[in-house]
């Protein structure tokens, strides 16, 4: 297993209180495989990833359990100059917004190059040729003469792939992309999102796709996570998850898909709204919401049941999995 | 950017006309040109209109105005009454104000962004409360209070400096001085570099640059620091024209014959050509230290281009 989260929890210290983002998260992710993480806003899908990264903002943020096990060493434990030396080398992170996640004031060029005169000691001349070839590596036109050009020269879906590239430039072996193209236009989407499976594929590098799109998912995912209020729902290879839900979550953000063959009917939507992370309900923290809930269900925490009519490992955290599964 | 800066320069023609023509009617017509020439008492009336017929004081006060630009546009800024040229004062004042400038700015620089870098990077912690409290002290109490008080302390009772400035005015004899001049802007420096700071380091172009894994100082220094310095250079660069003319009071605290100490003594007395010759060259340095903070701006910020 390339990487092992092993029930990491983490909590943000505010002035009105403790916010539980992640309650106990297990998941792995292979070499070449594609792991999308999906949940709303809040479910603690970003805050797991940055732990992983080592980008919590630390205070407020904090990690009070758990492993972070990544090619063998967990990396909870390492001193910060080690992990900064596997930051952007070893694993590198793509974020949502590339207008606000690229600096505006240096040039693509530099912020490309950067990586290569920080982590491998090049000099500047060597480091803006490699800059050059990954940003034709992304497909961007004329990367020769764009080099040199700054974030807000080029459109959305240019940035992105520069974004890209600058998490592609050390070839880590693992790639977190936090919702990669939630603010681009839908062609572009579509075509970033190849771009970045077609890397990683020639790569053979692990990615966690953390997205709440569904769409996206089906295509290039090999496994879903769904979280709720930091904790894991449901785990299973994509396929399952889409042929029959194990959890009624995930069941309920499927059927809130919009379909054609529905049209003219009211769109389907999960009732109710995220619990407050300062105050997570007892029980299953889905219960408010939930339409199969039970006097069980206010009270025990189911853990994550191993659904065992799938051969390929996968988890439920549902009291009824089975019922869902069936109903 | 060539553009830009001809129509910045022609757009500096009328803000120069204006400024100057309103310093000169101020001196010439609400005050008594030749009122400082003999002494203690007035003029008679008979030396009074050969004065005023000697210095074309009767004619026309635009012809007066448009003689007077004419001639300071080939370099001559007129005599000051008790004969000595203009431009003779200002070849001495200028590099003295000139040295108290540098020093000053070279506080507001080194000291004001190290200390707003710090306080902007530890908010709420001890270091930061005392900064800001002590930049709260600086800016409400008077120049001329922490300037006397320096000069009685280092200069009186421990004697570490040397109370007043010699003639010559050389740089080490401006550091305290310097500093006092700088003492305000520097308060704010500090408090406008510490706001940026703080406000940028939760960027997100911020948290790029951790995840890529650089070092925290070539985060800060490289990353945070290049747009956090933005609002702060405006600043500076504004305050370079108010150092240069604004050293009045610090110059007479510390007997230093600059720029301010020679259009105060000019103010005093009456002496016309001195008062509107020093402003108007102020007034010039003013307009080119904007235009070359606004050039600047655009090569700090790539998204500012002038077209």
């Amino acid at each position: 297993m390339l990487l092992d989260v092993h029930d990491l929890h983490v909590e943000f210290h505010t002035r009105d209180g403790v916010a539980q983002a992640v309650n106990g998260v297990s998941y792995g992710v292979d070499e070449g495989e594609t792991l999308a993480v999906l949940g709303e806003s809040g479910s603690g899908k970003s805050v797991t990833a940055q732990a992983i990264m080592g980008i919590l903002d630390v205070p407020p943020g904090r990690i009070t359990g758990g492993e972070v096990i990544f090619r063998g060493r967990d990396l909870l434990t390492l001193k910060e100059e080690q992990r900064r030396k596997v930051r952007g080398a070893e694993m590198a992170m793509i974020f949502q917004d590339a207008l606000s996640s690229l600096n505006p004031v240096i040039s693509v060029g530099d912020q490309l190059g950067e990586m290569f005169t920080v982590h491998r000691g090049m000099s500047k001349k060597d480091a803006r040729a490699e800059a050059v070839e990954l940003m034709d590596r992304v497909r961007i036109p004329a990367a020769r003469e764009r080099v040199r050009q700054y974030p807000h020269q080029f459109s959305g879906g240019m940035r992105q792939r520069i974004m890209i590239a600058m998490a592609l430039a050390l070839e880590p072996a693992l790639i977190i992309a936090d919702e990669p193209t939630t603010a681009l236009d839908v062609t572009v989407q579509a075509q970033v999102m190849e771009l970045l499976a077609e890397l990683q594929r020639e790569y053979r590098m692990g990615l966690i796709l953390i997205t709440h799109d569904l769409g996206v998912v089906a295509d290039v995912a090999d496994r879903i996570a769904v979280m709720y209020a930091g904790r894991i729902v449901e785990s299973a290879p994509v396929h399952d998850i889409y042929k029959a839900p194990a959890h009624p979550y995930t069941r309920g953000l499927l059927d809130s898909i919009p379909r054609l063959d529905q049209k003219g009917r009211e769109l389907y939507a999960i009732r109710g709204l995220p619990p407050n992370l300062m105050d997570i309900p007892p029980g299953c923290a889905f219960h408010p919401r939930c339409p199969m809930a039970r006097d069980v269900c206010r009270t025990d925490e189911p853990p994550l049941y191993e659904v065992t009519e799938s051969e390929a490992g996968r988890g439920s955290a549902c009291h009824f999995w089975r019922e869902c599964l069936h109903g | 950017m060539g553009r830009y800066v001809v129509r910045r320069l022609l757009q500096m023609i009328p803000v120069f006309v204006g400024a100057t023509l309103l310093i000169f009617l101020m001196v010439n017509v609400m005050g008594d040109p030749i009122a400082g020439l003999c002494g203690e008492r007035r003029c008679d009336p008979a030396t009074a209109a050969r004065l005023e017929k000697e210095f074309g004081l009767d004619k026309p006060v635009w012809q007066q105005y448009l003689t007077y630009m004419g001639n300071v546009f080939t370099g001559d800024f007129g005599t000051a009454f008790n004969g000595q040229e203009v431009t003779e004062l200002m070849a001495t004042a200028f590099p003295v104000t000139i040295r108290l400038t540098v020093i000053a700015i070279l506080f507001e620089v080194v000291v004001g962004i190290v200390l707003g870098v710090v306080t902007g990077l530890r908010r709420g912690r001890p270091v930061d409360t005392g900064v800001l409290l002590l930049t709260l002290v600086v800016i409400s109490v008077p120049t001329f209070v922490t300037g006397l008080l320096l000069q009685l302390l280092l200069g009186v009772k421990w004697g570490w400096i040397r109370p007043s400035v010699s003639s010559e005015a050389p740089f080490d004899e401006l550091i305290l001085p310097g500093l006092v001049l700088a003492s305000v802007s520097l308060a704010y420096v500090t408090r406008l570099t510490r706001t940026s700071i703080a406000e940028n380091r939760r960027s997100d172009y911020v948290r790029t640059a951790v995840a890529k894994g650089l070092p925290r100082r070539r985060v800060i220094t490289r990353h945070l620091l290049r747009t956090s310095l933005i609002p702060v250079v405006t600043f500076i660069g504004a305050d370079i024209g108010f150092l240069m003319g604004g050293a009045i009071v610090t110059e007479r605290i510390f007997n230093i014959h600059g720029v301010g100490y020679q259009i105060y003594q000019g103010i005093l007395r009456q002496n016309t050509q001195t008062v509107v010759g020093f402003v108007t060259v102020l007034v010039l340095v003013f307009l080119v230290a904007n235009l070359v903070v606004d050039l600047l701006y655009a090569v700090l910020d790539p998204r500012i281009r002038y077209a």
